[in-house]
């Protein structure tokens, strides 16, 4: 199986808080993979630290590989360069710049080799929406558009992997599916991406492998439909579908 | 009192405090720094231009742009040196660092160009302009042409052109602007080296209008403290409008009043300005 991002041994500490201990996390080429788990779980954590990102100073450990390359060391706009692009949770982009000044402060790579540029015909065609919207500034969005811009956004930087944190959070359901479908069809079209959910219904419906986060550790892990079935996750989460 | 020669004056002089502060406009707005040494980087670029121009031996035309670049090459080393207390918004230590930046480089000056004032002298100084009892200089002219274009082109970037949303970008989140594939350390000394730079301009072109000293430039920091903050913090057509205004004032009050008290004045309109407005003229 062809590996576009292997993360091995991440471990992220806040002072003395061990926030992620030691996961290791992979996203095969083309594929969707969910990390789903409680609040507190160390999702959001793991997934920032995978892109050397954070709003705090944590200390990070492990290693992490894109398309086979060390992106050990690097700075989170170096690592999006090289094409694993973050779309955090919650404010992703920019109020004070318009729709479009913030998909255009975005340079698509100049190697594009293995990568798909996608052009502002192509993210208005999948976001009709923004296309409407494109001189408002993101401070006047509502919370769907401004995670369409967000992901338009990643999508504008020619991602190998996607890493998308909690694009659910704070939308309208039909709205979180919409999104979540839009995803899908990417990923059928080859894009890979590694999604952090709560919606944890949402995320088994369409992700290939599903990683289950609990303090901090992988406490299960395997193929959405087999998890499906895993007690831990019926327990949890989908206890509603065993009545 | 002759009116319309104190609209003139106010015009020069606030074209001079605008230039002056606009580094600091854009330093403040997109880097939420403060740079103390402001006004010692203003007395730097007049001496540095004086050099070039009388030690050196070149034309008034190239010490000015001359001056910009040796203040930008310094910004450069500034800020190379503050980068990490700048990346981590570290303003207190930064505010303490740029003061001690600022009294190094007055301790500097004063030993290198000696502690009595010399004369930058601007050929276009002496090349009056007068209709009937109104006059002015060419190098008046030249200061307010220079302070309008420049202001006009930084609008236009920072507003018109992808430079200036990355600049604004940065501005608004430095943590995000990076997940968009944008070094906000090149940022930072990208708008540092600007702030520089345009107080040499403002050095070269304002302060050929008096004797310069190795001691100067704590008046040049409060103007433009007055300048920004009356402006809006960060806000371009801000200070130009509150450098004009400021000009306009100043020039009224002292022939009006007396002007050993327009400091004080212009404070007590800051003051007003700020309950009435308090983030500044420029604030939507």
């Amino acid at each position: 199986m062809n590996l576009e991002l292997e993360a091995s041994g991440i471990s992220v500490r806040y002072g003395g808080n061990l926030a992620v201990d030691g996961i290791d996390v992979a996203v095969p080429a083309g594929s969707m993979v969910g990390v789903v788990g409680a609040n507190g779980a160390g999702k959001s954590t793991l997934i920032n630290a995978l892109a050397g990102w954070s709003r705090g100073t944590p200390m990070v450990r492990g290693s992490v590989r894109l398309g086979g390359e060390s992106l050990d060391g690097l700075a989170p706009h170096r690592r999006a360069g090289r094409g694993l692009v973050l779309v955090p949770e919650g404010k992703g982009i920019f109020a004070d710049l318009t729709v479009m000044e913030n998909l255009a402060l975005v340079r698509p790579p100049t190697d594009t080799t293995g990568r798909h540029v996608f052009s502002m015909e192509e993210i208005f065609g999948l976001f009709p929406r923004l296309a409407e919207r494109r001189g408002h500034k993101g401070g006047m969005l509502s919370g769907g558009e401004r995670q369409m811009v967000a992901v338009s956004r990643a999508l504008r930087a020619a991602p190998r992997v996607l890493l998308l944190d909690e694009p659910s959070a704070g939308l309208a359901p039909r709205l979180v599916y919409e999104l979540l479908a839009t995803m899908r069809t990417l990923v059928d079209r080859g894009l890979s991406l590694l999604l952090v959910e709560q919606n944890v219904r949402a995320t088994l419906e369409l992700v290939d492998e599903l990683y289950l986060l609990e303090r901090g550790k992988v406490v299960a892990r395997g193929p959405a439909a087999s998890m499906k079935n895993d007690p831990r996750i019926l327990e949890a989460y989908l206890g509603s579908l065993t009545t | 009192m002759n009116l319309a020669q104190q609209l003139i004056n106010g015009l020069v002089l606030g074209s001079g405090y605008a230039l002056i502060a606009i580094g600091w406009t854009v330093l403040l707005g997109a880097a939420r720094l403060v740079n103390f040494a402001h006004g010692q980087l203003y007395m730097l670029g007049a001496f540095i231009a004086w050099f070039i121009m009388f030690k050196l031996g070149l034309s008034y035309f190239l010490s000015v742009p001359l001056a910009m670049l040796a203040l930008g090459l310094m910004g450069v080393l500034l800020q190379a040196m503050m980068l990490r207390l700048v990346m981590q918004q570290n303003l207190t230590s930064l505010m303490i660092v740029t003061l001690g930046f600022g009294y190094v480089m007055q301790g500097g000056a004063a030993k290198i160009f000696g502690g009595d004032p010399e004369r930058f002298i601007s050929p276009l100084q002496n090349a009056t302009i007068r209709f009937g009892e109104i006059w002015f200089t060419w190098q008046d002219v030249l200061t307010l042409v220079g302070t309008l274009l420049l202001f006009g082109v930084l609008w236009l970037v920072l507003n018109r052109t992808r430079i200036g949303a990355v600049v604004r970008s940065v501005a608004e989140d430095p943590k995000l602007a990076q997940l968009f594939g944008i070094n906000a350390a090149l940022v930072y000394i990208g708008v540092f080296v600007f702030e520089c730079a345009a107080v040499g301009l403002g050095a070269g072109l304002v302060a050929p209008r008096t004797p310069i000293l190795a001691s100067m430039g704590f008046d040049e920091v409060i103007l433009t403290f007055v300048v920004v903050v009356l402006g809006g913090i960060g806000s371009v057509g801000g200070s130009l409008l509150a450098g004009f205004g400021l000009g306009m004032f100043t020039a009224l009050f002292g022939a009006l009043v007396s002007p050993a008290y327009t400091t004080a004045a212009a404070f007590l309109v800051l003051l007003t300005v700020l309950v009435l407005r308090p983030r500044g003229l420029g604030a939507k």
